[in-house]
This record gives C-alpha cells, structure tokens and sequence, in this order.
C-alpha cells in the first residue's frame, strides 16, 4: 500500500516501516509487506479483525518480536536491530495489552523501574515525574499499593504512566482499552488525546473500532497480516464498508 | 576378552530397560524422574529379599515390578496439580529417602553390609560357565518384549491419550480425557520397567549394597535416553550403545594416565557424561536419531493458548 | 532440651537459608529449580578448603575470597550452559543443572578424592548462654548469616537492582519493555547465589566434614525450604529454611538423625498436597 497523499510528506515522519515481515518461531509469517509512514505528533490507529497480525506488528516495532524482512525507521534512524531495551533509550515506548505492570513491586516501584533503566538522557527528571503523575492522579494516589491489587483500569492507567516515565517520542498501545468498563474506556482514550497533544506520536491497535477510529489523524486497516486500507477516519466512516474490508 | 564384553553389555542392557522407562516416563509423559537411581534400588532390594526369602526370581521380580510402580504412583500422585519442575524435584527427594531408608534399615536391608547370595533366574539349568551367557540372553529378550510392547502402547488409545496430556493438559481435559489418572497410570507402569531392571541387576550381581546406587546410574539413564532422542525407543537402543563405547573408551584413560586411580577415573567419566549431557540438550536435542519432536504442533499450541487466554478474559484477576 | 534442639535447628536452619534463598533467586529469574545448588555448595566449600589448606589462608579469609571466585564460576557456568538454553523448557534447564552438578561434584572429586576433609580451624570451647549450650562455629554462621541475608534484603528492597531483580523476575519481557537488560540481571543474580551458595558450604563445612557428596546431605532441605517460601519469594525461602531447619532438628528426638531429609521430603510432599504455592503463597500475586 503506497502512502497517503502528498501533503503527509511535507511533515517530519516519526516512525516508518519498510515492508516489514514477522511470524512466531518456526511458522510462518503472520504480517508481510507492511509499510507505513508515521507522521510526528499524529496517533496512527491500527484497526483488523482477530488475527489480523496486529499485536505481532506492535510487538515488532516494540522490539519483542524480531522482522523477518523489512526496515523499521524511527526519527530517520534504523531501529530494526535493537533490542526492546536500546528502543526505549532511543525514544519508542510500549503498553503491552496484558500484564502489562510488575504485579508484584508496588506502583511506586513501578514507576521508578520504567526510568532507572534508561540512559542519562531519557531518565525522568523530577519534573518529568511530576508530569507524570499529574496527568494520571489515579496512579499518583495509590504509590505504595501493590500493582496486582488495581482494577482492570487503574492497571492500564499505570501501564500508560510507566511507558510516560521515559519520556517518548513514540508511544505504542496494544488494545488499551482491552476489558476495560466502558467509563474507563472513555478515559484512556481521553488520555490518550492529552499525552498526543504533548508532542507524542502515538500507535494504537485496538478492537474498539469507533472509539480508535474518532480519536485517529490515520487509520490502518491490516487483513491477514497485510494493509488492506490507509485512510482518514472520515474516508473510513463513510466511503469504506469495514465489514467487507475485514471479511475480503 | 569375551567375559568383558558380555559383562558390559550386561550393563548396557539394564541401562537400556531404564531408559526404556524413563522414555515412558519422560519421553512420552513428560515427567521427568530424577529419582531413578532410587527406584533402581527399590527394585533390586525387593527383588532379592523376596528371591532370599525363597519365593523365586519370578515371585521377585514381578514383586519388585509392583512395588516401584506403586512409589511411582505414589509419588506421580502427589505432584498431580503441579507443573512438571515439582515432579521431578519429589523424584529427586525420593530417591534419596529410599538411598537412607536403605542405609539405615538394616534389619532389613544389612545396611551398607549389603545382601549376599541372591539367587539367580534358571540357575541350574545351564553349565555354571556359560550362565552369564544366557543371562544376558534373557536379558535381550526382556529388552525387546519391552520395546515391542511399549511400540504397541505408543500407538494405542492409552498412548494418544497420555500424548494429547502431554501437550497441553487443559485442551485434554476439554476432550474428556482423565488426565489425573492417565499421568499416575502412565509413570506407575514406568515405574515397573524400574523394578524389573532392578531385579536383574540384582540378579546379576548376586550382591547388592547400597554403593551401587549412586547417581551414576541416572547420568548414564539420562545420557543414553538423550543421545537417542527423547522419546524415541529406537534412538534409546543406540544411545545404550553409545553408552558402551564411552565404557569402553575411557578405560584406556587409566592405562594412559597411570598416575590416575580408579576414583579420579571414576570421576573422568561422571565429568564426561555431565558434559555430554549438556552437550546433547545445547546441540541436538532431538538425539542421533532426528524423530523426537521438541515442540508440539502449531495447531495444538494456538488453540492451547486461546483457550487460555479466554480463561484469563473471562475472570478477574486475583490474588492467591 | 527442647530448647536446645530449637537452637540447633534454628542454626542449622540459618545455614540452608543460604542456598534456599539462591536456589528461590534463580527460580525467580530464571525459572527453573537449579539441581547443581546441591554441587554448588560442594564446590564452594572446596574451594575455600582449598585456600584454607594450601595457601594457608585463615578460614574467614579463604571464605571470603572463595565466595568471590565461586561467584565468578556461577556466572561462568551460566554463560557456558543456561545461556545456551534460555529458550527452553524448565525441564532441560534442569537436566542441564544436573549435567553441571555431576561436573561439579566430580571436579572436587578427581582433585580431593573421597575422603573426609576439614578446615584448619582454631579450636575453641563451646559458651554456655542462659542455659544452652553455643559452640564458635555456630556463633559464627549465625554472624555470617545475618549480614548476608540483611545484605540481600536491602539489595532486593532498596537498590535498582533489587527493583530490576524483582521486576525481571515478575514479568520478563515487561522488563525489557521497560529498559531493563535482562542478561545483565541474570549475570548479578548468579553472582548473588555464587556467594551466597560458597558461603553457605563452608558453614557447612565447619559443621561437618567436606567430602564430595556434601551438597546431597543438604540438597533435599534445602529445596523443601524453598517450596515451603514459595519458589521465587526470597524473604519465605528464609522463613522455610528456619522452620525446615527446626523441624529437621526435633525430629532427631524420635527418628535416626540420618533421616533428617526423610523429614524435609515428607514436608515437601504435604506442602504440595495441601498447599502448592507455600505458606506464604497469599503474598505474592501469580497469574
């Protein structure tokens, strides 16, 4: 699939890929020949049916998963050989969908691990963490609570404040409102618009189609593995029936 | 030159019938026993007390066959819940309750004096001077009806059955299969092929005490099932050869190496047989013979971990 | 008399803290029951014999010292053996830790031989505090082994390593995700049960002769101190041990002392009946 329109290049691109291909151990590939083309400060959503190879796409840029084939470009700089850990020294942050905080260290710790680790330049500063928790005051009130006693959303909130911590350029989000009650849905997605109006360039999978779709600058339709569409969220809404896109 | 080489593969015949239960037990089940030098003794201690209580090598053997599949089940049982790292760590501790059982019990067992005199198998019926012969003899033929009969195991509903257990219990359960008692079963029956092995040992000998079941024996067990392929019966056969040539190889290191003595050999060859085992797990774990399956099917995997994961969707997480 | 017995077993239990609360790190980290603990435990006790012995290096130095090598040979043998298998199976982490055990023993075994071994120890009568009767070697542990366990404690609860520790040990690629580097930890936590195992085998050593089959007069408690923590929960491997380390002793009142791991086994096997995540399985959050 070839790029948007020109008026996309005119802008500094974030994060790109080349056609990029991945599976799982011997198997064979679950994405092929995906290439996008993030531009800086947008929240790229990425929408497919079950199966679709969503999560391994994410799971790749993240660094978790190695390419088969492919360039993965962040800020111009290739990206594809470093591990998970030199990506979030080089400024890619990622919320997995599941267990997705230390269960076992306390919210505190949580958040002090997701910065200890980082290069000098990445760490947090105390401003930084101050940001942090004034953005998620649900977090920021629970610091000595073990994270495997929150709830489903208080969870996530933590996940998101944690990948925050290292202060991204780019944020990726694997389903984050995956089980969450919908008023929390509504407030991740809320705070996924506050940390995007800071600068960050976000990725977002998810299965809550409209919710994804309306808070999105581009939507990635990826089937079986490949990009059936790359649209705005009004050209999908309107012109495209989702429904076949994702059957076809 | 003929009497040592009948009285190696002696050994490597025993070697094989514990291998040939370990592949039952590990290979097939995926329960691994680290007790094996334990169960080995259980096994050669009841076959002689009951052969010197003269109730024949009959009576002994299959006694010894019942009794280590009983502490087999036993132990299989207690461990049913948990994953298999419990299992083994329980063989491990095992093994060593029956090594000081058999130590200190020595109204029983003459402790570390050890049980002389046991009788042997069709003693009698041949020449003195050519026993050994047909002892190994019968020894063969016990081998190859244990490996007929678990090649037939394997392909019967019993083998599917623990087969399917072993990839992923929980797909199993969905299929109605008891898998409790499949797992018991499957390593009692393993423990048996111990007790057997350990009668013949014991025959063999006609002295056994404690000294001779050290963790020796389940480092060439393990070494001989390894290089094989795990699993893999025929593999196994080869393996218990391989066995034999490391014997018979490092033999030599004592002639080289005079200023050796026979524990520094000793420990030569334990030190080979470690590294040989890691070797093996690092380089090819599926053996010489390439038949053992490292992982299970694709298939099987993706539908084991969606119903995972929507057992983890549809419930809370809590803590324990 | 009682109380005495509770002493003993108190002590003896502080010595299997040691390599309970190593063989719990490794759990955590790497998820395996670590097999050569018993082997490793050996070889640090030689190891300091050797130093003892023929540098004549006083004990506490030659313990020291070892320790610090033997961390070195851990991680040494992690590079060589687990590394290879990070991939895999718990089961072939096992049997790998088994292969190293036979390694191991057998190294001491082909250099010392079978026969008994001692420290060249000062002698030194035993106290006698309110009522009980305390002997040098047990003062001893008991010094060494507070300082090490408070040592791991702080690291665990209060340093970035003990946080990345905790966290590797909780959810690995979580981890990563985070910026942590895994081989990194894995590299320290073996350098932690290093010294805590080789510490732990000299105390063990001082208690009774060092031959190459001393880890195996430990090996069983030792893992039924773990189960009992909770495998992967330090702080339990400690109260396992002490508790272990105790029950081991009152059983001498009734049963042959060599039965000693008959006791730790029928611990484990009741614990696994009844409860398979330890006695303090409520405090740690599994998924």
């Amino acid at each position: 699939m070839s790029a948007q329109p020109s008026m996309l290049e005119a802008h500094e691109i974030a994060l790109s890929t080349e056609a990029v291909a991945a599976g799982y151990g011997g198997g064979d590939d679950i994405i092929g020949n995906v290439s996008v083309s993030l531009e800086k400060g947008s929240i790229f959503t990425i929408i497919g049916p079950n199966g679709s190879g969503k999560s391994t796409l994410i799971k790749v840029l993240a660094g978790l998963l190695p390419a088969r084939a492919g360039e993965i470009l962040l800020g111009g700089n290739s990206i594809a050989r470093l591990s998970a850990p030199e990506r979030v020294a080089a400024g890619l942050s990622y919320v997995p969908q599941e267990f997705n905080v230390f269960a076992n260290l306390t919210v505190g710790e949580n958040l002090r691990v997701s910065t200890e680790f980082l290069e000098r330049k990445r760490r947090a500063s105390a401003d930084q963490r101050e940001r942090v928790l004034a953005m998620f005051p649900e977090v920021a009130g629970r610091l000595k609570l073990r994270a495997g006693y929150l709830s489903g959303g208080q969870r996530q909130m933590l996940a998101f404040a944690c990948a925050m911590m290292a202060a991204p350029i780019v944020l990726l989000l694997d389903e984050p409102s995956a089980g969450l009650s919908p008023k929390f849905v509504a407030e991740i997605f809320e705070k996924v618009k506050g940390v995007n109006a800071t600068g960050v360039t976000v990725v977002l999978i998810e299965q809550n189609v409209m919710e994804a779709v309306r808070i999105a600058d581009i939507v990635l339709v990826l089937v079986n593995g490949a990009t059936r569409l790359l649209a705005t969220p009004e050209d999908i809404l309107t012109k495209h029936n989702l429904h076949k896109l994702y059957l076809g | 030159m003929i009497d040592y080489l009948i009285t190696i593969l002696t050994l490597v015949g025993i070697v094989a019938i514990l291998g040939l239960a370990l592949n039952l037990q590990w290979g097939l089940c995926g329960m691994v026993n680290f007790g094996m030098a334990g169960f080995f003794a259980l096994g050669a201690y009841t076959a002689a007390l009951i052969a010197l209580a003269g109730a024949g090598t009959l009576a002994a053997t299959l006694a010894a066959a019942l009794v280590c599949a009983m502490a087999c089940g036993f132990v299989a049982m207690i461990s049913l819940r948990l994953s298999e790292e419990y299992l083994a760590i329980l063989t491990l501790g095992f093994g060593e309750v029956i090594r000081l059982f058999v130590l200190n019990e020595d109204w029983l067992t003459q402790g570390s004096l050890g049980l002389p005199g046991i009788p042997r198998p069709f003693w009698g019926w041949v020449s003195e001077k050519t026993y050994e012969v047909w002892f190994l003899g019968l020894l063969i033929t016990v081998v190859l009806v244990l490996f007929i009969a678990l090649e037939v195991l394997l392909r019967s509903p019993f083998g599917r059955a623990i087969r399917a257990v072993r990839e992923d219990d929980i797909v199993a359960t969905t299929l109605g299969k008891n898998v409790v008692m499949l797992r018991v079963k499957a390593f009692a029956l393993g423990g048996a092929i111990i007790g057997v092995a350990g009668a013949f040992h014991a025959y063999y000998l006609t002295y056994i005490d404690p000294s001779q079941f050290s963790a020796v024996i389940t480092a060439y067990v393990f070494m001989a099932v390894i290089a094989g392929g795990r699993g893999s019966n025929r593999g196994l056969l080869l393996g218990a050869a391989t066995i034999m040539v490391f014997i018979e190889g490092t033999r030599f290191l004592k002639d080289l190496f005079n200023v050796m003595d026979a524990t520094q050999l000793a420990a030569i060859r334990l030190i080979l047989i470690g590294l040989g085992l890691i070797l093996f797990l690092i380089y090819r774990p599926q053996g010489f013979l390439a038949e053992y399956r490292l992982k299970s099917s694709v298939a099987v995997q993706k539908s084991a971990s969606f119903l995972r994961r929507a057992r983890l969707r549809t419930s809370e997480p809590k803590p324990h | 008399m009682t109380a005495q017995v509770v002493l003993n077993g108190f002590v003896t239990g502080m010595v299997v803290a040691m390599p309970a609360v190593a063989l719990t790190l490794i759990y955590g980290i790497l998820k395996f029951p670590n097999f050569a603990i018993g082997a490793m435990l050996t070889a640090g006790a030689y190891l300091a014999l050797a130093l003892n012995v023929y540098l004549s290096l006083p004990v506490l130095y030659a313990a020291a010292i070892g320790a610090l090598l033997f961390a070195g040979i851990a991680v040494g043998i992690d590079q060589a053996v687990f590394r290879q298998l990070r991939e895999r199976s718990a089961i072939t982490l096992l049997v790998a830790s088994m292969g190293v055990s036979f390694v191991l023993e057998n190294i001491a075994r082909f250099i010392f031989g079978n026969g008994a071994r001692s420290f060249e120890l000062p002698l030194a009568r035993p106290k006698v505090v309110l009522g009980l009767r305390i002997n040098s070697e047990q003062m001893v542990t008991a010094a060494a082994v507070i300082v090490a366990m408070t040592a791991v404690y702080v690291v665990l609860r209060h340093t970035p390593l003990g946080r990345a520790m905790r966290a590797v040990s909780d959810n690995p690629s979580l981890a990563a995700a985070r910026g942590i580097d895994r081989e990194r930890i894995v590299r320290w936590t073996w350098v932690i049960a290093g010294i805590l195992t080789a510490v732990a085998g000299v105390l063990a050593g001082m208690d009774r002769a060092i031959d190459p089959l001393l880890g195996w007069n430990y090996i069983v408690t030792v893992f039924a101190a773990s189960i009992l923590g909770g495998l992967g929960n330090p702080v339990g491997a400690v109260v396992g041990a002490l508790t272990v380390g105790i029950v081991e002793e009152s059983s001498t009142l009734v049963l042959p002392p060599n039965y000693r791991q008959v006791v730790s086994f029928c611990v484990i096997a009741l614990l696994l009946l009844l409860r398979p995540y330890g006695l303090a399985g409520a405090q740690r959050i599994k998924r």
